[in-house]
């Protein structure tokens, strides 16, 4: 016998009666508040940022003020222009080499501050979002989930896309010393800019 | 050879006499679980979400072989190749074929137990395979040539000094540098071109979702997704009890995970993988290891629901002031009391003593597994299964008896001599011996309340 | 109500005056009370060290003795747990299940048995604090516990608010072990000593001048981690401050 059938041959001789074990229904739980006051303190929570517009700001004079040094500008939007565009970069290690990537999450989570990003936002260069120094993620207030019930319920992409990573801020670790360290190993900051 | 058991109290000891590691530990994952605390009194829902949560894990594991069934076609439609593993060995030996069908030579991997269970690095480094781990508490613990001491948090148990000499001897920084922000600097830095030259990538998993035929990784270094999306083989690797039915069910862990783990909402990347990426191959292993042989122990098998969120481990005041690498497993703290002994039974006789059974660790528990019920259970096995030192064995039956006659157990409790029948005196005494080494006795009393008694109450009577 | 008294192995030769507070208590309460001379242990430690045939000889003396009451009280939580949740060395007869619902820990069987409103020769001008044990804390649940977020109670706390002049310390972790854990304070003696320790500093930086507890395993073990650690703190059992004791 394979493994594979070895292993539910014996799961089906030890398991628990299924009788005694119901599926609950699906959770609907928790507050429904889905607006953008409660995804911007979710967010900065957890260590992301908001790129406030100043007056007469578009989203590249925006950005140039917040990364004033960055050389490599990586759009995954058609509306913005960046230094390089993302269908562009062939390769991971090329996109290592990337300052600041701009792109656009097709939705967000109230609760936690999140935005999700899949191969559809990436042209399919996925580690894209990761080897960027730092992430601006283009969102509109429209597209705002309560919670994480709501969001799995409503939205599509988890039904659909091979990659879909929920980002809640940049990366971060604790594992020195217990020491809160925001920009790890992926990006080092995370800001979103309203639309 | 016999298996000598884990000598978890020795160990500890050991941990208790290097001060500021030990309150560090204590402090730190205390802090951990007070942050927790804070978060649930933010959610009115909290209670009603580890009951479903419970709810969901014991319907999955009642109905495992359909959900895992129905897992396997919905990711092979979706272009994952599905392997299963029984055990350890046969886990390795499969990514050792899948790695050398592709010639490759180096493995980056973010943080999984499974693989530590299965030992996978010492099996694939002498078939030349260089494993990396890219988490950055797992590398410390790599380079340390120790196993993770915290299932969440590795090297919670060492201190800005000991990373700096672990990395000073392999990073080439300097052995005095006391900032945790270098130190985590020096390790993107050392990581990033291994990842971005790697032949092939590995992640564990927190969910495996039936209906979508889905894997879910929830980390926050960014170093699970680079492993995962940099190179264009990714190997994943999740025990079979990490299944959910349905993908709207994942609302209900996530919110409880991050949460209960570190305090936090939620993990910095919460990343479901569904397929491939374009121009990749994507392979899961499906490993049991033991998991179908727990699912048949009735009091046992509950503690399948655990999604590895080490709040267990946080609020333990024994794992807390033992510290990880005392419990000898890959499983430490109160989950690993639990079901380290159904890996080796003699091994980890122990550990399920290793606990004072306050029960912090259950009422914690975001699944509501019976903790600290199990390990008076297993308390029971053991001993029924001769895994119980000798000595303490007989004083408990020399104990048993004379707690059953009332005329002996006076005699011997007013100190008049008694005849202990199966062990001589020094051997109880050298057993009750360790209570004064860092405790006084109690103080010796006039009178017993027994003979109080006698005299204040019953005299008193027959006057009347 | 005739009420059959329990008193715990240590209480019987380490702090009579607890026993003899409980027992005192309850006669000032108006109730018939009677210790059965006979009794030894409820099959606790043998059970908890998973030796839990070795517990059967001395749970069938403990029904033998207590049978015949109504309610079988005992200052202590831990023993109470034992015989309301683990008792099962041995069959299950009419009189075993009689004893094991009717087993009441004295903190509980005063606040929910008997509802008594007020201990009015009771005064205890000093700040304590108080230790509720794990088997009064999660077994039998005669306080709110930190980890689910409930709201606040505490039987103890409600008994001892009755008592004139008191006032209570909070340490900063009033609900963690603190390691007595029956044979664990000899088989994993360094870590029980240290978190009996921790615990009396705990309470002794928050500005408790005694320790005060329904289950005296705990202090006898804290005591002994305070006197050896030189943290200058006293301890004592509620039955005694609710009897009256003033120091
Ligand atoms: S047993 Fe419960 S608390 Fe412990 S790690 Fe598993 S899920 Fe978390």
């Amino acid at each position: 016998m394979s493994s594979r059938d070895n292993i539910l041959a014996t799961l089906r001789a030890n398991r628990p009666d299924p009788a005694a074990h119901p599926l609950p229904p699906v959770a609907m739980l928790g507050d429904m508040d889905n607006s953008r006051q409660r995804f911007e303190n979710a967010l900065q929570l957890l260590g992301g940022q908001i790129l406030l517009p100043e007056e007469g700001d578009t989203l590249a004079t925006a950005i140039a003020r917040r990364f004033p040094d960055a050389k490599i500008i990586c759009s995954a939007v058609p509306d913005f222009e960046g230094t390089i565009r993302i269908e562009d970069i062939e390769s991971p290690q090329q996109a290592a080499a990337t300052d600041v990537l701009v792109v656009r999450s097709p939705f967000g989570i109230a609760e936690m501050g999140s935005i999700f990003l899949s191969e559809a936002q990436l042209n399919s260069l996925n580690s894209a979002a990761h080897l960027t120094q730092h992430i601006v993620v283009i969102l509109s207030e429209d597209n705002l989930s309560a919670n994480m019930h709501t969001t799995y319920l409503e939205r599509p992409e988890f039904h659909t896309a091979n990659y879909g990573v929920l980002m809640s801020g940049p990366s971060a670790t604790a594992d020195i010393q217990g020491v809160l360290i925001r920009g790890a190993q992926g990006v080092r900051s995370l800001s979103v800019w309203w639309e | 050879m016999k298996v000598k058991p884990v000598n978890h109290a020795k160990a500890a000891e050991e941990f208790l006499e290097d001060a500021p590691h030990l309150t560090f530990h204590d402090e730190r994952l205390w802090d951990m679980r007070q942050k927790r605390d804070q978060q649930m009194h933010l959610l009115p829902e909290w209670q009603d979400l580890r009951t479903r949560a419970s709810e969901i894990k014991e319907h999955t594991l009642a109905n495992l072989p359909e959900y895992l069934e129905q897992f396997e076609a919905n990711a092979k439609k979706n272009g994952i190749h599905v392997h299963w593993a029984k055990d350890g060995e046969e886990h390795n030996r499969i990514v050792a074929e899948i790695l050398e069908q592709h010639g490759a030579k180096t493995l980056i991997k973010s943080k999984s137990m499974v693989t530590e269970e299965c030992d996978m690095r010492a099996y694939l480094q002498p078939r030349g395979v260089t494993v990396t781990e890219t988490d950055l508490g797992e590398r410390i613990q790599q380079l340390d040539d120790q196993l993770p001491s915290h299932i969440v948090v590795p090297a919670v148990h060492k201190l800005v000094p000991d990373v700096a000499r672990i990395f000073a001897k392999n990073y080439n920084t300097d052995p005095n540098d006391n900032s945790p922000q270098s130190l985590a600097e020096a390790q993107r830095m050392a990581a990033r071109p291994v990842i971005l030259t790697s032949d092939a990538g590995m992640t564990g998993g927190n969910f495996l979702v039936a209906e979508t035929g889905t894997f879910v990784v929830c980390t926050n270094e960014g170093n699970a997704d680079l492993s995962a999306t940099v190179p264009n083989l990714h190997i994943a690797t999740l025990g079979i009890e990490r299944l959910v039915p349905r993908m709207a069910d994942l609302g209900v862990f996530v919110r409880l995970l991050s949460r209960s783990a570190l305090g936090s909402p939620i993990t910095q990347y919460t990343t479901h993988f569904r397929g491939p990426q374009k121009g990749g191959e994507m392979h899961i292993i499906l490993v049991d290891n033991g998991r179908s042989t727990r699912l048949g122990m009735e009091e046992f098998w509950t503690s399948l629901k655990c999604i590895r969120c080490g709040a267990c481990m946080n609020t333990c005041p024994v794992y807390r002031r033992s510290g990880g690498l005392s419990y000898g497993a890959v499983y430490s703290g109160p989950i690993g009391a639990i079901i380290d002994p159904t890996f080796n039974e003699r091994k980890y006789s122990t550990l399920p003593f290793a606990s004072t059974m306050n029960g912090s660790c259950t009422n914690v528990c975001p699944v509501k597994i019976n903790i600290h019920e199990q390990l008076y259970k297993w308390r029971r096995v053991l001993a029924e299964h001769h895994e119980l030192p000798f000595v303490k064995r007989e004083i408990m039956h020399m104990a048993g008896k004379l707690m059953g006659q009332p005329k002996l157990y006076r005699t011997a409790i007013n100190g008049t001599e008694v005849a202990l029948s199966t062990l001589p005196r020094f051997v109880l005494y050298n057993w009750l011996n360790p209570w004064g080494k860092h405790r006084e006795l109690p103080h010796p009393v006039k009178q017993t309340f027994h003979s109080w008694y006698k005299q204040n109450r019953l005299k008193k009577d027959k006057a009347q | 109500m005739k009420i059959g008294l329990f008193i715990p192995c240590y209480i019987d030769a380490f702090y009579p005056n607890a026993g003899i507070a409980t027992l005192e208590l309850l006669e000032k309460l108006g109730q018939d009370v009677e210790y059965p001379m006979d009794q030894t242990c409820c099959g606790q430690p043998m059970a908890n060290s998973g030796c839990n045939s070795d517990a059967a000889a001395a749970e069938a003396l403990f029904v033998r003795n207590f049978a015949k009451y109504d309610a079988i009280v005992m200052p202590s939580g831990s023993c109470t747990h034992h015989v309301r949740d683990n008792f099962d060395a041995i069959p299950q007869t009419d009189d075993v299940k009689h004893v094991r619902k009717n087993t009441f820990e004295l903190v509980e069987f005063l606040h929910d048995i008997l509802k008594v409103e007020e201990f009015p020769w009771a005064e205890f001008p000093h700040k304590v604090g108080l230790h509720n044990s794990c088997g009064t804390l999660r077994a039998l649940r005669t306080a709110s516990m930190s980890e689910l977020g409930e709201p606040f109670f505490s039987k103890p706390m409600d008994l001892l608010s009755k008592v004139k002049g008191i006032s209570f310390a909070t340490p900063k972790r009033p609900d963690e072990c603190c390691g007595f854990g029956g044979t664990f304070s000899v088989t994993e003696e360094a870590v029980s000593a240290r978190m009996g320790l921790d615990k009396v500093r705990d309470h002794h930086q928050a500005g408790a001048e005694y320790i005060v507890s329904a289950d005296t395993s705990c202090m006898m073990h804290q005591q002994g981690c305070a006197e050896r650690g030189g943290v200058p703190i006293r301890f004592i059992h509620i039955a005694e401050i609710l009897n009256g004791a003033r120091a």
